[in-house]
């Protein structure tokens, strides 16, 4: 039965793609500026025929509607186009930067977990203590922290000054394993390859913590808050009156309950760190999404950005089934 | 009694009012009157890296009086307005890679040519340009690119601005390396005291191909460039120097003749022959010749029309017409290897390159890092560039590292050796760190303010030239970009071909800007 549903959900997402397929494709040709010209740069001794000759070739020289259509009949076959500037297929360019993509968004999101939910449980429980008033300050501090700034400051402290983390990239030249899911540390542990771990897992710390710090922050406030209603609630009383361990309380009773509000943010949060970060990328020299389609947009490169635009939205389509997946295991109560 | 009394004190006013009234009308009739002086009122458009700038140009235009504001773009929304005639003032650069006005000063200001931002537009310059560019005899091209730097100089179309110092770091260990004007790394002679491999660390996000004809970037040139030569080269200060090719011949004004070098190889063995020569430019001078695509890099070759074997070690390049920078064109142009392509495919070729440089592919992802080895069997590249031999380092490594806090850090660290584009802010600094040395070279860009000289108040050379007087670009020379750029007197650069050392920058002189102003009829302070 679950399994319909699912499906059901997916097929239902058909239209919402193609919406976005088409307001994409608009956005793109409403912005000025023109791939050609940019592409051409500053020359000298420039024709019209060569624009007109590139432009033919990328079919910009196409009424838009007919453009659209033959972007929709391609998507259709599955076939997001090629890309302007890389002379490459999109679905090549775009599936080269995928592992780096999400092995730093699995790994930021570990980070954020890891310190949020300690953090948020204890806040709840002893709400007003010092530990709560810290956490939550800095939880604040976390939010308006901007990446770029905690990013370059981790470069400066971890790597230069302390020397325990590479400034950037994703692994020492030399160190790679063998290519199977294009993880480094999945492909590392699969292998075997402790020295090759090792190092993916040291280039991956401070871009992980930069990315993830804004994460924690908003997680750890989530969980408090749903922590702090739950233990308002009757059976966490009765619980209590039963005479159940107050850790017991907390984690069984209180914690599992207040996990939804938290799942549905978590949810949110990795469908964004999925779609990549083009600020902690750059400054980590990560090649990843989002670094590539904040350079497409200023490229005008069109069937990148469209092509990227269209795998961000499959990712928050799946990554919103599954948190209403999870949601059923969490409290049975809920259907899909 | 009284009343009259009363009555006849106010005669004497009333009349003077009676006066006061008619003679301006009088006047009116008589002569064509000063108009009352009106504030001249701009915005000032910059992209966001030069916003400081901008800004510092506002506060000397207040000071004589211009009541000024800035405004910060994206370039391409910037670019549609200013080209649909919508702006008035605005800063931009543009960049000269063959040391020749051909593609700085022509396409920004010959008549409706496609950089002209400022929609200049003068016969007489425009025939000087003309007369530049079909001529191949030096005097003559030099005598009429003087010209129209004088010219330019008495139009002022722009307020003319100013090149920078390119800043480049590395390692201490780093030896025999000396920036190039045109940016390019040119990793054969370069040697590393500890190690042997040396890691650069590139100031682009990606570079775009590793098929020479697939691109139309610097960066992507970088690095190619050490996996592929070309007929020609650059010294580092600009200089065409032969390569592969070991001389050349005009027997005409339109027609090169290149005697090929012999016993080069490329990387898979293959011998490099007139054969590969023309292969080479055919497959971008022809439409669709790459895999169906055409490669964007034709334009770049001017009005070269064939390219014909004479016999096994020579080629002819046939021109439409004289084209005096063939040979700067012909810098950015490498060989690649005939028989390779057709076997495995140019898809194949872009993924794993085979040139005749003096590293070849190891491996690598064009957003990441490109990882290159010694080619042993390297000819030694241009006897112009020593020294000759295969080159000094088993290894190089390209990595993409966008950020330049970053590139710094990581050659303080050690983790890369070479690093392009250090901003001016942080020079000093790095300056100071006794395991870095820091070089400049002259920049071959030229930035300025461009202004809408079809359109008023700029269509009046008084307010354009009172614009070039009240800048005091000394002051935010050195006060943005720290004294690391270079005043220009016009648009020509003095890298480039035919430049005039002795035009001079206009001055800084907010009272001569006033008294320009003044005539042209607007207030000032």
């Amino acid at each position: 039965m679950r399994g319909v549903r699912i499906l059901e959900r997916v097929l239902a997402a058909l239209p919402i793609m193609v919406g976005i397929a088409i307001v994409v494709f608009a956005f793109m040709r409403f912005m000025p500026g023109d791939p050609v010209d940019i592409m051409i740069g500053e020359a000298g001794g420039v024709s019209e025929a060569e624009i007109e000759m590139l432009r033919a070739q990328f079919h910009l020289d196409k009424p838009l509607p007919v453009q659209l259509a033959l972007y929709l009949g391609r998507l259709a076959r599955g076939d997001l186009g090629y890309s302007i500037f890389r002379s490459r297929p999109v679905i090549d360019v775009i599936a080269e930067t995928i592992p780096a993509t999400v092995e730093l968004a699995v790994f930021s999101m570990l980070f954020a977990l890891v310190v949020a939910l300690p953090i948020g449980v204890v806040s709840a429980v002893r709400q007003y203590s010092l530990l709560d008033r810290a956490s939550m300050a800095g939880a604040f501090l976390g939010i308006s922290m901007p990446a770029f700034w905690l990013g370059i400051i981790c470069i400066i402290v971890f790597s230069l000054h302390l020397g325990w983390f590479p400034t950037s990239g994703r692994i020492a030249y030399g160190l790679e394993p063998r290519t199977i899911t294009g993880l480094f540390v999945l492909d590392a542990v699969i292998t075997g390859n402790l020295a090759a771990l090792w190092d993916a897992l040291r280039h991956l710390v401070l871009p992980s913590v930069t990315l993830g710090a804004g994460v924690a922050a908003v997680v750890a406030r989530v969980v408090r808050s749903s922590m702090l209603e739950v233990l308002r609630t009757d059976y966490v009383l009765l619980a209590r009156a039963k005479g159940v361990a107050e850790a017991s309380v907390v984690i069984r009773h209180a914690l599992r309950n207040a996990l939804i509000p938290t799942v549905t943010v978590v949810g949110l949060q990795v469908g964004t760190l999925l779609g990549g970060n083009m600020i902690v990328e750059t400054i980590f020299g990560w090649p990843g999404l989002g670094r590539l389609v904040v350079d497409a947009i200023f490229a005008r490169d069109y069937p990148l950005v469209q092509g990227s635009v269209m795998v961000y939205a499959l990712t928050f389509v799946l990554v919103n089934l599954a948190t209403d997946v999870l949601y059923t295991y969490l409290n049975p109560k809920i259907s899909l | 009694m009284r009343k009259g009394v009363g009555r006849a004190r106010y005669w004497p006013l009333l009349f003077l009012l009676a006066v006061g009234l008619l003679v301006p009308g009088c006047a009116k009739k008589e002569a064509t009157p000063e108009p009352a002086a009106k504030t001249l009122s701009l915005v000032i458009d910059a992209e966001a890296n030069r916003k400081d700038e901008a800004e510092a140009i506002a506060a000397n235009l207040r000071e004589i009086g211009v009541q000024a504001e800035v405004r910060v773009w994206e370039w391409s929304a910037l670019k549609e307005k200013i080209l649909a005639g919508e702006r008035q003032f605005y800063l931009t650069d543009w960049g000269s890679a063959y040391f020749d006005p051909f593609d700085l000063a022509v396409p920004k200001l010959k008549t409706k040519d496609r950089g002209n931002y400022s929609f200049y537009s003068n016969p007489e310059f425009d025939a000087c340009m003309e007369k530049a560019l079909t001529s191949i005899d030096e005097a003559t091209r030099k005598e009429a690119y003087f010209k129209a730097q004088d010219i330019l100089y008495e139009d002022v179309p722009w307020v003319f601005g100013y090149f920078r110092q390119e800043v480049e770091a590395a390692a201490a260990g780093i030896g025999n390396w000396q920036p190039s004007m045109d940016s390019r790394i040119n990793l054969h002679d370069v040697t590393l005291k500890d190690g042997d491999t040396i890691v650069v660390g590139m100031k682009t996000n990606k570079i775009v191909s590793l098929d020479p004809a697939m691109h139309r970037e610097r960066d992507t040139e970088t690095v190619i460039r050490n996996m592929f030569d070309g007929l020609v080269t650059r010294t580092w200060d600009g200089r065409v120097v032969p390569e592969i090719a070991e001389s050349w011949s005009n027997p005409a004004d339109n027609i090169y003749e290149f005697k090929i070098r012999q016993g080069i190889k490329f990387h898979n063995g293959e011998k490099l022959d007139a054969d590969d020569v023309v292969f080479t430019f055919e497959r971008i001078l022809q439409e669709g010749a790459i895999g169906g695509q055409s490669s964007p890099r034709k334009g770049l070759l001017g009005p070269l029309e064939k390219v014909e074997k004479v016999d096994a070690y020579t080629v002819r390049f046939t021109l439409k017409n004289p084209f005096p920078v063939f040979l700067q064109a012909l810098v950015h142009f490498q060989i690649v290897p005939k028989d390779y392509i057709k076997k495995v495919g140019d898809q194949e070729f872009a993924e794993k390159p085979v040139g005749c440089g003096p590293f070849k592919f190891k491996e690598g992802r064009l957003d990441d890092r490109i990882v290159m080895e010694r080619f042993d069997g390297y000819y030694g590249g241009s006897p112009d560039l020593p020294p000759v031999g295969p080159a000094a380092v088993k290894r190089v490594i390209f990595r993409m590292m966008p950020d330049p806090a970053t590139r710094i850090a990581a050659l303080k660290a050690g983790e890369v050796h070479i690093i392009q584009q250090v901003p001016p802010d942080m020079a000093a600094d790095l300056e100071r760190d006794p395991k870095v040395q820091v070089k400049k070279v002259q920049g071959t860009r030229c930035y300025a303010v461009e202004m809408n000289v079809a359109k008023p108040p700029f269509d009046d050379v008084r307010v354009r030239l009172a614009m070039n007087y009240a800048i005091n670009w000394d002051e935010i020379l050195k006060t943005v970009y720290g004294g690391g750029a270079t005043r220009l007197a016009t648009c020509f650069l003095p890298s480039g071909f035919g430049f005039n050392p002795d035009l001079k920058p206009y001055p800084y002189d907010p009272e001569k800007a006033k008294q320009l102003l003044k005539e042209a009829g607007y207030a000032v302070k």
